[in-house]
């Protein structure tokens, strides 16, 4: 149930690059201490969303207001400075760079003393612990569930109080899903508000608060999690209506 | 403006004429100005325009930048010189032999440089410059040291030694030709494919351009012209020696070609004539001219990328567009005997066990599907599944790390992509990759490179095969703009096509290179729901000339209206495969998309 | 071979590994060869050769003040020939003829400003250019100053390299999206870096100058030789470019005694091209992946 404070609010957010994946008048809000999540197909315009909140995409029209402070337009370090992190898609991580790097650049710009570094580097490890067994290891040799891993603690290190994540499921085992899941779950019982985006509808809604539903760039439904599964939205927005045609 | 003046900017016979003029103007100019020290500017300008002329197919058109042409003009100019002076060669077969040694010198070096980046070439050929340089002073038993070769005698034709009248004659004759030439050249197919591999390597290569022979070739060329120019530069000054050629010389020619304007025909004649007065009027800033110079660089590459004649351009275009002309060129027409796009003889695809590594992540880990020919077959599956990876597979550009892949029962694993193209694969990509300075025809028509068999010096002259594969090319190029519903858009620029048509276009540019394999990753992204419906009838109309198509998509609902077949991928594997009406009411293919608990049908990884 | 050939060798080639590791510093944020390089090091000798031999301040002082204003000076190429052509378009390779008029105009510069006769530098006491004997070879105090404090910046960049900076820099120039996400702004590191490569030049050029004299003559040389280095070494690894630095120098003094001095320009080229062809990214270099 979610009663905490609105965090983060996009409104009649608009975002255009090239023709692909434009956001046309997108509405959304995130509270405190929930999970959302945010589904649709592909090219639906997610990842475009949140590139265009975390500051890498700068949108032509509509305000995103986080923590009191409209950041639309505002470069990625401030943002991050402010609590917001973004773990895009496909695991962006320092591949070149072992995992301890990784980590340590997670803390760039954050001008902590080393006791809060150090405890930073604990949290991370307690609660990945597959990352503490290996720290000199080059994240481009991980599989790919510990990579997934990785960059999430790698967004973890700034403590952020909103973090979104870009289809961390992405080319996952269903078991590794699990894991990622049941970190996020961690995460929100820890207080860190999360913004997921997902193709995997199922395991979205399993963990989600409250939940969009992103198609051609708008947003065509949101509610908790029971009334979007109980509808007819996400049939349509994947399948159109395949499973009815038969053979 | 007047309306006599507007009928002369519109009418498409002006352009000739005036060139007429200007060349006769020219040819007659000494005998009304000519003194002994104008014709001998006159001519080293010509000289000058010479090497531009090729450095901009090089670097204008091509993209490479080369800090050594001074050297190859040096080349050039030693080797008349010593063919004359030290062999009594008469001028003619020495000057022939001139652009051999300019270009095969040229070669050995640029071949390894080819290999490597845009920029190393610029380094290695600075090198080559300072090499050449240095050569020229130390092989002494070959060039004559500091002193460099002396009395080179003038040319003989027929008897008859040539004037410094017939040298400039001869000099304006040869840039003519140049010009005309490079005209030629730059319109045919080499054109096309030489300004693909500046802005879209990729593409070029999915349509199966060679880089590597492409880059060679207009080396060659430029190097064969620079080395001509030095053949000029020799008998007219009639002394060579190594100050000649410093390492600033090449620069000078760089600086003519980006002055002039890159990539554009007059470009670098406007530069070298630029190049050549401003000295002249400036003759009190001597010791100052190379810190100008590195300045009207700098501004230039800044604010004016396109030089003095993109600048002219641009201002042509407004000037039309505030008379109320458009800039679009009118098509050409549709005047040749095929009437309909013909069909094909589709080929099949076998792919088996195929695995791909990226680091420590499985990619593909034996993937097998088999397509028959002429089928529309789809592959789908979640993002991360592989489905991108495995048509760059097939189509060539990643290397396959196990497995085999067979199209119509040849293997095509190692072999380079832009082979495979050629071998009847096209393709297209996930964002459209258009050469957006060229109109959309020239875009379509890039997808005829491998059928052509012209050879650059017939495209040069404009033999009458040449023109007649062109004019074939031309054809197929405008119907089958004409099948994916372009025809009226053949001559915008392709830059400025909205996405949709973008992925239309480079579809037909595709289909032009009539390939028996098609690949179209993802072809409906972005796709409106109008764009979507046309999408789908093209597909099927292309299925229906007989080539095999092969679509990786996600909107499954395209899928099933016009795939015989589809194979289910994900993470890397294949999940299902049959019918599209077998595999979307699978439990599992749904689950696989929808992530629900009782997936789990595979072992976890 | 003549152990004081090696000497001279080992010593030129330590000035090659420094150039070529100006060159990296300044390539890795940005993917950018500067062309000018040669010319800033030329800048920092005859900047050094200004303070120190007609100025007459100490050498560490000269040394620093030519260092603060290359430093500055490669800072100001960056934000005008650099930035804005890798803001026009990220594949744009419109750099290549910006710093290559930069070079013109720092090289004119220079011409103009101390004309074109060679300016006398004596090194730092108690060092000095006289030879003396050290197992079997005549080396002098400077040239092993110049061997030592070479590998000693090799060393130390690569620590600089290990500190959070450095692995930003390294961040930024393998994935520049991924590195915004986290906070670092690639902008900012390429000024830095370019601030810090000249400030290298400049050291590389006050270095130089006792052994290879201040003249305006010094950057085309080193341009090439430099970059014959960092490709050699592998762009981007400067202990590579050290060894590689070495072979060009043995390779020069072998070129000069086996056929002449005018010859070791095209000797170092040849041995470049062969190395280049077998292993085109370098001894030490590594392949970039490809996108499609």
């Amino acid at each position: 149930m979610s009663a905490g404070a609105t965090l983060l609010q996009v409104s009649g957010l608009e975002v255009g690059y090239g023709h692909v994946g434009v956001l046309r008048g997108v509405d959304l809000a995130v509270s405190e201490g929930d999970i959302v999540a945010l589904v649709g197909s592909n090219g639906a315009g997610k990842s475009t969303l949140l590139r265009a909140i975390s500051g890498l995409l700068r949108p032509s029209a509509g305000r995103v207001v986080f923590v009191g402070s409209d950041i639309a337009g505002q470069p990625p370090h401030r943002i991050i400075d402010l609590g917001l992190l973004h773990v895009a898609e496909g695991r962006r991580l320092f591949r070149r760079q072992n995992v301890h790097a990784n980590l340590e650049l997670g803390l760039y710009g954050a001008r902590l003393d080393r006791a809060v570094e150090r405890q930073r580097y604990d949290f991370v490890y307690e609660l990945f612990p597959m990352l503490a067994e290996r720290p000199q290891a080059l994240a481009g040799v991980l599989s790919g569930g510990q990579q997934q891993m990785l960059a999430i603690a790698q967004a973890l290190m700034r403590q952020p109080r909103l973090l979104m994540l870009d289809e961390p499921s992405l080319g996952l085992a269903p078991i590794v899903v699990d894991q990622v899941m049941e970190v996020l779950q961690r995460l929100r019982a820890a207080g860190t508000t999360i913004l997921l985006v997902e193709q995997m509808v199922e395991r979205a809604l399993d963990i989600a608060d409250h939940a969009y539903v992103l198609q051609n760039g708008a947003v065509i439904g949101s509610g908790t999690p029971e009334a979007i599964r109980g509808g007819d939205l996400i049939r349509r927005a994947y399948l159109g209506a395949v499973s009815d045609r038969g053979a | 403006m007047g309306d006599a003046a507007r009928a002369l900017i519109r009418s498409p016979r002006t352009r000739p004429v005036l060139l007429f003029a200007l060349a006769l103007a020219l040819y007659l100019a000494p005998f009304a100005v000519g003194t002994e020290y104008r014709l001998f500017i006159a001519t080293q300008m010509a000289a000058y325009v010479l090497v531009a002329i090729g450095l901009n197919l090089l670097n204008g058109y091509g993209g490479q930048v080369s800090l050594g042409h001074g050297a190859l003009v040096a080349i050039g100019a030693y080797t008349v010189a010593l063919a004359m002076v030290d062999h009594q060669w008469s001028f003619w077969p020495a000057a022939l032999l001139a652009m051999v040694a300019a270009a095969a010198v040229g070669a050995v070096m640029a071949l390894p440089a080819f290999r490597l980046s845009t920029w190393y070439f610029a380094l290695i050929t600075l090198g080559f410059a300072e090499v050449v340089g240095g050569l020229l002073t130390e092989w002494r038993e070959l060039t004559h040291g500091f002193a460099g070769v002396v009395g080179i005698p003038k040319p003989v034709v027929l008897g008859h030694t040539l004037t410094s009248f017939d040298l400039y004659w001869l000099a304006l004759s040869l840039n003519i030709l140049a010009l005309v030439g490079m005209a030629n050249l730059l319109r045919s197919r080499f054109g096309r494919a030489l300004v693909a591999v500046r802005d879209n390597p990729v593409a070029a290569t999915a349509a199966g351009v060679s880089l590597v022979r492409i880059k060679m070739m207009a080396f060659v060329t430029s190097a064969a012209m620079a080395g001509l120019a030095g053949a000029l530069f020799a008998v007219q000054k009639t002394v060579v020696t190594p100050d000649d050629f410093t390492a600033d010389f090449s620069i000078f020619f760089l600086l003519m070609v980006v002055l002039g304007g890159a990539g554009r025909l007059w470009g670098p004649v406007v530069g070298a004539v630029v190049f050549f007065l401003v000295p002249e009027l400036l003759t009190a800033l001597q010791s100052w001219r190379m810190l100008i110079y590195g300045v009207a660089l700098l501004l230039l590459m800044l604010y004016a990328p396109h030089g003095l004649v993109g600048a002219i351009e641009t201002g042509w275009k407004r000037l039309r567009t505030r008379l109320g002309l458009s800039n679009i060129l009118p098509a050409p027409s549709l005047a040749t005997a095929r009437e309909t796009v013909q069909p094909v003889a589709g080929a099949a695809l076998s792919v088996r066990d195929v695995e791909k590594r990226f680091g420590g992540v499985a990619a593909l880990a034996g993937v097998s599907l088999d397509v028959a020919a002429g089928a529309t077959h789809a592959i789908v599956g979640p993002n991360g599944s592989g489905k991108t990876t495995l048509l760059n597979m097939i189509s060539g550009f990643y290397p396959v790390d196990g497995g085999t892949i067979l199209i119509d029962g040849r293997s095509v694993v190692g072999m380079a992509p832009h082979r495979i193209a050629r071998g009847g694969v096209g393709r297209t990509f996930q964002t459209p990759r258009m050469l957006p300075q060229l109109s959309v025809l020239d875009n379509a028509l890039l997808g005829a490179f491998p059928a052509e068999r012209q050879g650059a010096a017939a495209a040069a002259l404009c033999l009458p095969r040449a023109r007649r594969e062109q004019a074939a090319s031309l054809g197929d190029a405008l119907r089958y703009l004409d099948f994916v519903g372009l025809a009226d858009r053949a001559m915008e620029l392709a830059g400025e096509l909205p996405h949709g048509q973008q992925r239309l276009a480079e579809i037909a540019r595709a289909l032009v290179g009539r390939p028996r394999l098609l690949l179209l990753d993802e072809p409906a992204a972005g796709l409106s729901l109008a764009e979507l419906d046309r999408l789908g009838e093209l597909i099927a109309a292309i299925g229906a000339l007989g080539t095999t198509v092969v679509i990786v998509e996600h909107h499954l609902e395209l899928v099933a209206n016009i795939c015989r077949s589809v194979t289910v991928l994900e993470r890397g594997t294949v999940l299902a495969s049959g019918t599209p009406a077998e595999v979307f009411s699978h439990e599992e293919v749904i689950a696989a998309y929808m992530g629900s608990h009782t997936s789990v049908g595979q072992a976890a990884s | 071979m003549d152990l004081d050939l090696l000497v001279g060798a080992l010593t030129a080639g330590s000035l090659y590994a420094l150039v070529a590791m100006g060159f990296n510093i300044l390539y890795r944020p940005t993917n950018v060869f500067n062309f000018a390089q040669g010319d800033l090091v030329m800048l920092g000798a005859m900047f050094g050769a200004t303070f120190i031999t007609l100025l007459g301040l100490p050498w560490f002082v000269g040394a620093a003040l030519a260092m603060l204003a290359v430093a500055a000076l490669a800072l100001v190429e960056e934000k005008i020939a650099v930035a804005p052509v890798l803001n026009r378009s990220a594949s744009s390779h419109g750099w290549v003829i910006t710093t290559l008029a930069v070079s013109m105009i720092l090289a004119n510069l220079v011409g103009l400003g101390w004309g074109p006769d060679p300016i006398a530098v004596r090194p730092p006491a108690p060092l000095s250019t006289d030879t003396f004997e050290l197992l079997g070879a005549n080396v002098s105090s400077y040239q092993i100053a110049v061997m030592v404090i070479t590998v000693a910046l090799v060393l130390g960049v690569e620590a600089f390299y290990g500190t959070r900076s450095g692995k930003a820099v390294l961040a930024v120039a393998e994935d520049r999206d991924a590195a915004l996400l986290r906070g670092i702004n690639p902008n900012r590191l390429s000024s830095w870096s370019f601030f810090l490569g000249g400030g290298v030049a400049a050291l590389t050029g006050v270095l130089a100058a006792p052994v290879l004299y201040a003249s305006t003559g010094l950057g085309p040389s080193l341009l090439l030789k430099g970059f014959a280095a960092a490709a050699v070494g592998g762009i981007g690894n400067n202990r590579g470019a050290l060894l590689a630095g070495y072979i060009i120098g043995i390779v020069e003094a072998v070129a000069a005694a086996l056929l002449s001095p005018g010859y070791q320009l095209a000797a170092t080229f040849a041995v470049m091209l062969v190395i280049l062809l077998i292993r085109p990214h370098g001894l030490f270099g590594r392949a970039e992946a490809r996108a499609v």
